[in-house]
């Protein structure tokens, strides 16, 4: 269960933002739309507790943000949350399966490599597994990105305008991948997205 | 995979600024390492072949020159002095021992050294095959003059005059080899030595008048020569006025004697009397200088590596924000991230110093090898002497120091910011 209350965030001597409630049961997803400028990156880096809000009250499967310090927060996040960014990023000197190597052992968790192979296999780059980063397509980046965050079956996994830079095609195939990797770890998932081109295939959705 | 094999890859995966870096630091811990090897081994050489020689007595001249000549065997000598002078200073009760040297001739560039049995002594030089000499013109030779001249016993040489190689030949006078000692890592391995009177026949012309025979190529009988040397009376012939040595090595029985003898012979004699640890210690102030300003390069190589670490670290750095900020959100701690750049500089640090110490050796190894030295090498030591570690520890922590702004800047990092600007 994610539970977010009264959120309010400002910068320093800038923009404030006051963020909706939400609630969100595992397995379920929420699509969180807004135009830009409006604070969604904001949104998803408080809720991954990258960011403090200013008051409020976040809650992961009951553990309460507020009360992490700023090194056990490190490792909350590393072990419960995953995330996915508007461009995939990588450990360049790392090849794809190293890379996923990589996001077990920083969230403690074991290196199972028959289980990576597994994913990979499952969306389809089975044969990228020694292909560095940079040899893969913008698509297949992406791909790997949706595998980075969920290779650790996190509790909760935030999305940040994972499709923005896609083309159509690609943009339907990341959208299906991140629903049934989401389901198959029981993960909530959050999206946050101006892209008009997904809202239909999200049943539960707030603007910002 | 983990924290370590990360700073790996990034060290393999940036195959220029890592060279630059490793070549940089290898230079210059190279060149203090061999420096280092080289002045431990001077040293260990130079301290190795006083043996307790307290006090050197010869001709008028420069001091040191004196101890270079009669000591270590690599000057000329000063000039000759007459036995029964020395010998009468020499009875003294702080003295413990004297040896009388006589040189001056050579054989392929071997000193030949007229002395007393007390001289291999002194070495601890063992025989390795045969005798000392017992008669005059026999003579016992250094395991690097077997080596290299590959004189064996029985063989029969005559000396050249000087030290050089192109002297005049005592081609009348024969030496035979008797005996050849072990190696002893001691200047005694690169001497011909024998009797003190060998040397002195060969050079007096008197001994040369009443001999009559001559030896020549054709016609040399060993027989013979055993008479030319019964001719003289030893003891009437050490203490005839016309009896010169070259220099006398002395040991003193107590301190005392470095406070009077030195003095009283300079002051009251035509003689020379020089002290090894004194002349030895203002010969390595004298190099110690040009020793200094190369280790002042090679520091500055060492800092500059330095530099090239903290530019390379920077660098990357730069090029990175965003994967380290990815790492960071994949559940890394600020610790994890320092303990990347820190691995990285330290790794890069390491090694450079591993290749420098390993390429001091080889050079070593490959010169000792090309100047036919088996000697030199076999004294070298290979391990790390004290110095180096001194060398170890300051460029691991220029790594250090290379590492540390990076460091500080990956703790500052400003996740949320760089991910959203990305």
């Amino acid at each position: 269960m994610l539970k977010s209350e009264s959120i309010i965030f400002n910068y320093n001597g800038g923009a404030k933002f006051s963020f909706p409630d939400i609630q969100l049961e595992a397995g379920g997803s929420l699509l969180v739309l807004g135009d830009s400028g409006i604070g969604k990156t904001t949104f998803i880096q408080i809720l991954a507790g990258l960011l403090k809000a200013k008051s409020g009250k976040i809650e992961l499967d009951n553990t309460n943000y507020n009360k992490l310090s700023s090194k056990e927060m490190d490792q909350f996040r590393g072990k419960y949350i995953g995330m996915i960014f508007q461009k995939p990023h990588f450990v360049r000197n790392l090849n794809i399966l190293e890379n996923l190597l990589l996001s077990l052992y920083l969230s403690e968790k074991k290196q199972d490599k028959k289980r990576v192979i597994q994913l990979l296999k499952e969306i389809g780059l089975g044969d990228k597994l020694e292909s560095m980063p940079n040899e893969l397509s913008q698509g297949e980046q992406q791909r790997v990105a949706i595998a980075l965050a969920v290779i650790k079956k996190p509790d909760l996994i935030l999305a940040d305008e994972p499709t923005s830079s896609l083309d159509d095609a690609n943009c339907q195939k990341i959208i299906t991948l991140l629903k049934e990797q989401a389901n198959k770890t029981k993960s909530k998932l959050i999206i946050i997205t101006h892209d008009s081109r997904i809202k239909s295939q999200f049943n539960k959705s707030i603007t910002l | 995979m983990n924290i370590r094999r990360l700073a790996w890859r990034n060290i393999i995966y940036n195959p220029f600024t890592t060279t630059l870096s490793i070549l940089l630091m290898t230079f210059g811990v190279g060149v203090i390492s061999l420096l280092l090897l080289l002045n431990n081994q001077i040293d260990k050489q130079l301290q190795n072949n006083l043996r307790g020689i307290d006090m050197v007595i010869g001709a008028k001249g420069s001091p040191l020159q004196l101890i270079l000549s009669s000591v270590y065997h690599i000057d000329n000598p000063t000039g000759n002095i007459s036995f029964k002078e020395v010998d009468k200073l020499t009875k003294n009760s702080m003295i413990d021992f004297t040896i009388p040297l006589s040189y001056g001739d050579s054989y392929n560039g071997f000193r030949i050294v007229g002395t007393t049995s007390q001289y291999p002594k002194l070495y601890e030089a063992n025989l390795n095959e045969g005798n000392l000499w017992i008669r005059s013109m026999e003579v016992v030779i250094g395991s690097m003059v077997a080596e290299i001249t590959d004189l064996k016993i029985g063989d029969k040489f005559c000396g050249t005059h000087g030290l050089g190689e192109d002297g005049h030949l005592h081609d009348n006078h024969y030496y035979e080899v008797v005996g050849i000692l072990k190696q002893s890592n001691s200047v005694i391995d690169k001497l011909i030595i024998t009797d003190i009177k060998s040397v002195w026949e060969v050079h007096n012309p008197k001994i040369e008048k009443n001999e009559t025979h001559l030896c020549t190529h054709h016609d040399h009988n060993s027989h013979q020569e055993d008479k030319c040397s019964d001719k003289i009376d030893t003891d009437e012939l050490y203490m005839s006025d016309v009896f010169m040595i070259t220099s006398m090595l002395v040991g003193f029985k107590s301190p005392m004697g470095f406070v009077q003898l030195p003095r009283k012979i300079n002051e009251t004699t035509n003689l020379q009397a020089a002290m090894p640890v004194f002349e030895i210690n203002r010969l390595t102030n004298l190099l110690g200088f040009g020793v200094q300003t190369i280790n002042l390069i090679a520091l500055i190589i060492i800092l500059v590596s330095g530099l090239s670490i903290f530019i390379s670290l920077y660098n990357s750095l730069k090029k990175r924000r965003y994967e380290l900020a990815l790492i960071r959100v994949h559940g890394a701690t600020k610790w994890q991230l320092i303990k990347l750049v820190f691995l990285e500089g330290l790794t890069l640090s390491f090694l450079g110093t591993s290749f420098g110490l390993l390429i001091s050796r080889l050079i070593l190894f490959f010169t000792s090898f090309l100047v036919n030295q088996k000697q030199m090498l076999d004294s070298f030591e290979l391990g790390l002497i004290i110095d180096e570690l001194w060398l170890v520890l300051i460029a691991l922590f220029i790594g250090l120091i290379a590492s540390l702004i990076p460091a500080i800047l990956t703790y500052k990092i400003n996740i949320p910011k760089i991910l959203s600007n990305a």
